[in-house]
């Protein structure tokens, strides 16, 4: 080899090991799709006559952008395992770009800076629910339509969308999928990706139809007084992401007993696993309910805890009777998928009722929901890691595989599994030390019940926290660097920590 | 009768040994060492080649043979042995020896063109629960994989009175069960409702491997059940012993050392306690209070292991051993060494496969009392006259149905039960009666 020849292939080595412009590239090509789910909030301003420019604003920045950004990287790409990581990440930061422009755009004065902005539209994506508008009556109405709309999208998932309805993208989308869908991965998906997306995406349409057409229902009969056909619509695009975003400023308190049932009843079905619903419902095999373990830890969690908060808030004489009962349920459910709903102002519970909740933010939902947190399936293979580990120090030659019904779990997994759980509780503690110290710089009074559930709450995707931020209130006060905080605990839980912690590792962008 | 034996290995020549006097012998092997050592020790003709190929079995003469026994080491060889031949020659009966217990199951299921199957495994496993099952029997017998048993129990003056001293049809008998017979004395009588066990007696149950252990304890009331048994060795033998005394209800370890097999067969069978570990561990002994089991089964591969195994157990304190065996002189060394029971895989197969070479009725699994009664084992057949009958309305007489297999799981019919197509029936008769009940059904 000549000395020329020898300088060229050392020279050959990429400075990074990571596909940079494919990523961007693919991540292009979703944004520019998705951009156009910026035209039913504009067609909703026609019929209202309220402005339509900041929608169609929003599209043209966001599609051309990506249109232009798509162009400039377009090359031969190696897309994998590793950009996935990248492609996700970056999706879920511009799909909540998208979602702020038309607040930014409308210059209404409650979202016209920046950075409540983006909160507020990271918090619609990800279906957290938290907001900065202190007074929703004031905001026109497609700014509100498009609130939920963002929820309802970001519910299953962007990608998943995606890959459901989008002509066939240039990966395989597994990895992909694979990063966005809730819960660790038991049985790797053995039908066709694409398949899967369709499934859980039509049951998700058909779910939020049926929603749709009960709340109707109840406006037209009259059950419910305070309905309107707007509300049916922002309401159940906020119930099935398990977002709660609410159209009312006093969340679901102002409406009918027989409304906040039918709610608390499809937040459980948005906690369940959409894979094993899709089974009972389109399958019809409704015994399948029963056989799935996690499930039913996901039904004996709710029935207790319901319990407990129920006797908790009866014996405070915070409520009674059915209200004490109903408060209890509907609190319990839409704190434990991740929902966030409020019929009644939590915020002035005692400290027993008030950290069973919190705790409950901790639970989450079944893996395959459109639930955040921990998921419930996770919490029951912690608890067999630890039941083996326990096991093994008394006996170390035991060979215990552990087990989710029939199937056998692998090591792997239950590793992912503890290391999720370390990292969701170490970016918890940090994020709540933060917001302490960031609160103590700026003046803001936070006391440390509230400090825990604002961390908590947007880690988890839940919403609501205490304080001033509780249910009916605001996350207006924060200092704009909490802001920016919670945002990223809101993207870091919706993505699940591991991506993201993986994308600050040396090893993923450099091979040496 | 003209035999083919298919295999001179060690079952091989145990079958000679047995029936070279009666019948006219064929054996088949490659091993042309083998068959002159058979020669040399029994009058028979013999034939060096592949028993699994079609030209060597007709130039053997396999069209002229009653009976085929395939018994080499190698199943699939057996199996294909056995197919060739029921091609060649329709009539001839054929026997496979096999170490499969999927093959059994297949078999089980019509799926196998061989008329009759013995599993090493299988047979090794009913002996060693034979041995273990039911502490306060005088005799245990299982069918259907375990979910059937068969228990003679001596009826002392402790026994219960919940079942001695009443009518039958006013005992509290345990569910899932039922008395067979009752013996006294010469005379046997087939429990019906209106019989009274009486102390003295000798009976018979049929049932559940559950009922069986609750028998137990109503006939000798404190001599409780095996609840911990320990497995040296999860090869093929030792997990078909656990699975067969998972079904029965109990308590099984096994300890294996290699990390790989042990992983797998802690995801084939949920209910066992598995430890990657060896026998010659003595402080894996200790720690694990293997001299706490009630039995110690040896199923290693290697006699020498098992040998060394056993007598490390012994030392520990383990009250009651077993070993199973895979040399022919292995039994006196281990009963030497104070090993309580030997089992020989090899020779429990060829005498199965002997006894089923007697007397070709493969329904036929055990005999009671000398002969004068059976159990028999027969899947229904689809235009059998009983089909669709209720149990009481069964015109047969000298017999009686313990159980039925139904789709894999036993169940233990009420009279009113009625009987379908394809149900795998266990039925106690006299001897001189099973021609009827084999016609019947």
């Amino acid at each position: 080899m000549t000395t020329a020849a020898r300088g060229r292939a050392l020279r050959r080595a990429p400075f990074l090991a990571v596909d940079l412009l494919g990523a961007l590239n693919l991540t292009a090509t979703l944004l520019k799709y998705l951009s156009l789910a910026v035209l039913v909030p504009a067609a909703v301003a026609l019929g209202y006559g309220e402005p339509v420019w900041p929608f169609l604003g929003a599209a043209a920045i966001v599609g051309g952008g990506s249109f232009a950004l798509q162009r400039a990287t377009r090359a031969d790409h190696r897309l994998g395992t590793r950009e996935a990581f990248l492609v996700v990440s970056c999706t879920w930061l511009g799909a909540a770009l998208l979602g702020a422009l038309p607040y930014l755009l409308s210059g209404d004065p409650q979202l016209d800076r920046p950075i409540d902005a983006y909160f507020e539209a990271m918090s619609g994506f990800t279906t957290t629910g938290a907001s900065v508008v202190t007074d929703l009556d004031a905001l026109p109405r497609s700014l509100l339509l498009w609130r939920q709309l963002t929820q309802w999208l970001g519910g299953i998932g962007i990608i998943v969308l995606a890959l459901a309805v989008l002509p066939r993208l240039r990966v395989g989308g597994r990895q992909l999928l694979e990063h966005e869908m809730p819960g660790p991965e038991i049985e790797s998906l053995r039908t066709r990706i694409r398949d899967t997306a369709r499934r859980v995406w039509f049951l998700y349409l058909a779910l939020t139809a049926a929603l749709i057409v009960i709340l109707l229902a109840f406006d037209v009969t009259n059950v419910d007084e305070r309905m309107t056909g707007f509300d049916a619509f922002g309401t159940a695009l906020a119930t099935m992401p398990t977002g709660g975003f609410g159209t009312d400023g006093r969340s679901l308190q102002p409406f009918a007993p027989a409304t906040q049932w039918v709610i608390a009843l499809f937040m459980l079905l948005a906690g369940a696993n959409f894979a094993l619903l899709y089974r009972v419902f389109v399958r019809r095999q409704p015994l399948e309910l029963g056989r799935d373990s996690e499930f039913r830890l996901y039904i004996a969690l709710i029935t207790l805890a319901s319990i407990v908060l129920g006797v908790e808030i009866w014996l405070e004489d915070i409520a009674a009777g059915e209200a004490a009962v109903r408060n209890a349920v509907f609190q319990t459910v839409s704190m434990m998928t991740t929902t966030g709903f409020a019929t009644t102002d939590f915020v002035s519970w005692p400290t027993l009722a008030a950290m069973t909740l919190v705790g409950l933010m901790f639970v989450g939902g079944s893996a395959g929901s459109t639930s955040g947190s921990v998921k419930v399936v996770r919490h029951l293979l912690m608890a067999k890691i630890l039941r083996r580990e326990i096991d093994q120090t008394l006996h170390p030659e035991v060979v215990a595989p552990v087990r989710l019904g029939r199937t056998i779990v692998d090591e792997r997994t239950l590793r992912a599994v503890s290391s999720f759980i370390v990292l969701y509780i170490g970016v918890f503690i940090l994020g709540t030390v933060l917001l302490a110290a960031e609160a103590e710089r700026s003046g803001v009074d936070l006391t440390l019940r509230e400090a825990i559930a604002a961390a908590a709450t947007t880690l988890g995707n839940v919403g609501p926290a205490f304080g001033f931020a509780g249910p009916f209130g605001s996350f207006e006060p924060f200092s704009d660097l909490s802001t920016v905080l919670l945002t990223g605990l809101m993207w870091i839980g919706r993505l699940e920590v591991l991506p993201i912690v993986v994308l600050l590792t040396r090893h993923y962008w450099r091979n040496a | 009768m003209k035999i083919f034996v298919i295999g001179a290995g060690q079952v091989g020549a145990t079958i000679v040994e047995a029936l070279n006097d009666e019948h006219e012998l064929t054996v088949l092997d490659l091993d042309e060492e083998r068959l002159a050592a058979i020669v040399q020790r029994y009058d028979v003709h013999t034939f060096e080649g592949n028993g699994a190929s079609r030209s060597v079995l007709s130039q053997a003469g396999v069209k002229h043979a009653d009976l085929l026994i395939a018994c080499t080491s190698r199943d699939e060889a057996n199996i294909v042995a056995a197919m060739i031949t029921k091609a060649v020659s329709p009539r001839t009966t054929t026997v496979v020896r096999t170490s499969n217990p999927e093959y059994l199951e297949v078999w089980r299921e019509g799926q196998l063109d061989v008329d009759f199957i013995v599993s090493s495994e299988v047979e090794t496993a009913y002996a060693i629960s034979r041995t273990i099952g039911v502490p306060a029997a005088r005799q245990t017998d299982v069918f259907a994989e375990g979910q059937v048993q068969l228990v003679e129990f001596d009826v002392g003056p402790e026994a219960s009175g919940a079942v001695v001293g009443v009518p039958l049809r006013e005992a509290r008998i345990p569910p899932d069960s039922r008395v067979a017979a009752i013996i006294r004395g010469d005379q046997v009588i087939l429990a019906r409702g209106h019989e009274t066990i009486q102390v003295g007696d000798r009976i018979v149950v049929i049932g559940s491997p559950q009922a069986a252990q609750a028998w137990g304890e109503l006939i000798a009331p404190g001599t409780g059940k095996v609840r911990d048994v320990v497995i040296f060795g999860a090869g093929r033998a030792g997990a078909t012993v656990a699975r067969l005394l998972l079904e029965q209800g109990i308590g099984v370890r096994l300890i294996e050392a290699s990390r790989e097999r042990a992983l797998t067969i802690s995801h084939e069978l949920p209910g066992v306690r598995v430890y990657h570990a060896t026998g010659f561990d003595p402080d894996f002994l200790e720690r694990e209070r293997i001299a706490d089991a009630q039995v110690a089964i040896f199923a290693m591969r290697d006699d020498l292991k098992n040998h060394y195994a056993a007598s490390l157990a012994k030392v520990h304190g383990v009250a009651f051993t077993i070993a199973i065996v895979h040399e022919a002189a292995s039994g006196q060394v281990f009963e030497h060494a104070g090993v309580d029971v030997t089992v020989n895989p090899r020779q429990i197969t060829a005498e199965e496969i002997v006894r089923f070479a007697h007397d070709p009725r493969t329904q036929q699994v055990v005999m009671l009392e000398g002969d004068k009664f059976e159990v028999l084992d027969i899947t229904t057949k689809r235009d059998s006259e009983y089909v669709g009958l209720t149990f009481k309305e069964m015109p047969i007489r000298g017999a009686l149905i313990g159980a039925i297999v139904r789709d894999g799981h036993a169940v233990f019919p009420r009279s009113d039960e009625r009987l379908r197509p394809g149900d795998r029936v266990i039925v106690f008769t006299e001897s001189r009666r099973v021609p009827d009940v084999e016609r019947a059904l």
